[in-house]
């Protein structure tokens, strides 16, 4: 036990005393370089604030300078990931103005008076029925509304109000089950009834037999509807069935315009109702 | 197995407080690993090996600091041979003897340690928050790192 306790007290009077004299004397050139590595091995940082003169003391230039083209080096990467990334945002930023750009002189084209609206949200479970956009009646959106996209240059029809809310609004698609359009082909004397089918082709009844219809042909609204404003393009015939024996019209596909579920603006037409019709649309 | 077990519990002792300081510290605080292994050593080692520990433990915290260079190992070689004395009239083996040791210790070698960089090299390293939080992180720290060196010492007859 005596043994023990000399043993402890010589151990701790010796490691006190080499305590005592690293604190005391100053740290040679050696011993802080050392010191330096160590540290900076584990902790790359050299922002000791006010301690960094004390930190530094006694290490050769050339050694700080490598250390410091290091902290150049972490500091020019992180920028370089910064600027990846404002980058990126900025790509999106231009090809969503080169977008609305080409959507606004298209919008003054057609000569109809309304509202942009950001499409803010989709059911995956209707893809193809409808959406929500960001605009309400505080916008001046009424039900029934005409809902026009833009896609590649060209306009076309993407469905009509649904329901209005103060600040969002939903819309009825064209491409849902329970949407029609009256349209017709420009310049001939027939017109059908295009119905949404949940997916992505919408399906043209009532054609007459003998119709001069083919595939390729662009339907527009017609201006026998009450919804629509006339003239705006449906889609184009995809295909035409042939007269089933217990039917007298003939049918077509017809794939719409444009691309409804990859719309990300729309334009919401205005159009001014006379009152004993909205009773009657809205029935 | 003896020195190359004592390099190993060093060195991997370091490698934890390194880790644990680098990457879970929460708002700049953490449990001091090496504290608290200097705290567990000097409990369950013999009294020159505890000593040298700590002084080794304390060179380590040393090196990674910015402050005096030896000032933790003179903090921790004195702690270890406060230990020393303390052993011989407290039971440090429970948890409960061992969580208030860690707590008073931690408090005891801060302002030591905080005395020593003011007197030598008039720098002030103590944080407030660090002096808040850490004790009570050390307490906790400290039974887990001695459950952990009593089966090192168990199975493989270490420190």
């Amino acid at each position: 036990m005596n043994r023990e306790k000399d043993m402890a007290n010589y151990a701790v009077v010796f490691f006190v005393v080499i305590s005592a004299l690293l604190l005391l004397f100053p740290s040679t050139r050696v011993a802080q370089t050392v010191r330096i590595i160590s540290s900076y091995s584990l902790y790359p940082s050299l922002h000791y604030g006010e301690k960094y003169d004390y930190f530094i003391r006694n290490v050769p230039q050339n050694f700080l300078n490598i250390l410091k083209v290091d902290q150049e080096n972490r500091t020019l990467t992180a920028m370089i990931k910064e600027l990846e990334i404002s980058n990126k945002t900025a790509e999106s930023a231009m090809e969503e103005n080169r977008r609305l750009t080409l959507e606004m002189g298209l919008s003054r084209n057609i000569q109809l008076k309304g509202v942009w609206a950001r499409v803010v949200n989709k059911n995956p479970q209707d893809w193809y029925g409808a959406f929500f956009i960001n605009k309400g009646s505080r916008a001046g959106i009424t039900l029934n509304s005409t809902v026009v996209g833009f896609e590649n240059g060209q306009v076309g029809l993407a469905g009509r109000v649904f329901e209005v809310y103060p600040d969002f609004s939903k819309v009825l698609l064209i491409t849902n089950g329970v949407s029609s359009v009256i349209c017709s082909l420009p310049g001939a004397n027939f017109e059908g009834l295009a119905e949404g089918r949940g997916t992505w082709l919408l399906k043209v009844n009532y054609i007459p037999e003998g119709s001069d219809i083919a595939e390729g042909m662009e339907l527009v609204t017609s201006p026998g509807g009450l919804l629509f404003p006339q003239g705006l393009p449906v889609g184009r015939v995809q295909k035409v069935h042939p007269k089933e024996s217990f039917m007298n019209f003939i049918t077509a596909d017809v794939s719409p315009a444009i691309t409804i579920n990859a719309l990300k603006e729309v334009y919401i037409v205005k159009k001014d109702l006379p009152p004993d019709l909205q009773g009657a649309v809205a029935k | 197995m003896g020195i190359i077990g004592d390099i190993l519990i060093y060195i991997l002792t370091g490698l934890v407080h390194w880790w644990w300081t680098a990457n879970l510290s929460v708002f700049g605080v953490s449990p001091n690993i090496v504290f608290s292994a200097a705290l567990s050593a000097a409990i369950i080692a013999r009294p020159a090996k505890a000593i040298s520990y700590c002084f080794l433990f304390g060179i380590y915290l040393d090196l990674l600091g910015s402050n005096l260079f030896g000032a933790y190992a003179l903090t921790y070689t004195l702690m270890a041979y406060g230990i020393y004395m303390m052993k011989r009239h407290l039971d440090l083996i429970g948890p409960f003897s061992q969580i208030i040791a860690a707590l008073a210790l931690t408090v005891v070698t801060m302002l030591f340690y905080q005395g020593l960089s003011l007197a030598l090299a008039k720098i002030n390293p103590l944080q407030l928050k660090a002096f808040l939080v850490e004790p009570f992180l050390n307490a906790i720290a400290v039974p887990i790192m001695f459950y952990f060196f009593v089966q090192l010492k168990r199975r493989f007859n270490l420190l």
